[in-house]
């Protein structure tokens, strides 16, 4: 399983370049007037608050990001956003395409794309997608500094109603 | 050969709990008739790899592909993975 595709969704997790162009094309639907489309980017400085410097804010300059995945759970995760995304919107066309391997500064990890009939909508469906997929999709990035070094970012849990004890 | 697989367990281990552990996946055997909790799988497999430890708090547990709770009981044949708070996008 390397993707999903059909008429309405494209849901894919590849190692090559992400093509706007392509996401541009497939979300332009006559039954949509509102596409929006979310691109996430390896950024070059982040800015940190650092308990070990004494609160002081530490400027770290990031030159590449290295995302790794579980892929055929990563896939389920986020064809069962879309599915979501789906239910909850009057969503005409929508994408969730990450790329894993190294991704370079400017370079694009993530877009997600929704094509609904008014922009309002299409807004809300794509920062849920993101959003989400955030949270619950099995992906990792690595960042590697200037200076050498690297690390694993730790990013958000879902809210746990699984795991928790009291809820079961 | 195929008797030994229906009683064993694969854990699949990804990013910064890989790289403490230095596996990316291991087998683990049940006995004959053996249910495990999840949450008690994770204690075995931290017996072995004391180092994943310190992280086990904020580990959750797939199984099949699914997210579940720790009470969880794995079967025999189960794949287990080992999701540290997730970072994508």
């Amino acid at each position: 399983m390397t993707g999903i595709s059909n008429d309405s969704v494209w849901i894919t997790i590849q190692e090559m370049p992400l093509s706007l162009e392509e996401v541009s094309e497939f979300l332009r639907v006559e039954e949509a007037g509102g596409v929006d489309i979310f691109l996430g980017t390896t950024r070059r400085w982040t800015e940190t608050e650092e308990k070990a410097a004494g609160g002081k804010t530490v400027r770290r300059e990031t030159v590449l990001l290295e995302y790794e995945c579980y892929k055929p759970m990563a896939l389920k995760e986020m064809h069962r956003l879309v599915d979501e995304a789906f239910a909850r919107w009057p969503v005409r066309r929508a994408c969730l395409l990450h790329r894993i391997g190294e991704v370079s500064l400017r370079e694009i990890s993530v877009i997600a794309g929704v094509a609904a009939p008014h922009r309002a909508d299409a807004f809300t469906a794509c920062r849920y997608l993101i959003d989400t997929l955030k949270t619950r999709a099995p992906i990792w990035k690595k960042e590697h500094f200037v200076d050498g070094n690297a690390r694993w970012v730790e990013g958000d849990s879902a809210p746990e109603p699984f795991s928790s004890p009291d809820t079961m | 050969m195929g008797d030994k697989k229906l009683q064993s367990v694969q854990v699949l281990l990804f990013s910064v709990i890989r790289e403490q552990a230095g596996i990316d996946a291991t087998t683990l055997h049940l006995d004959p008739g053996e249910a495990v909790s999840a949450g008690a799988l994770l204690e075995r497999l931290a017996a072995t790899y004391p180092a994943i430890r310190p992280m086990l708090p904020l580990v959750r547990i797939a199984v099949n592909r699914e997210y579940v709770p720790r009470e969880h009981i794995v079967r025999a044949g189960d794949e287990v993975a080992l999701i540290t708070p997730v970072s994508g996008g």
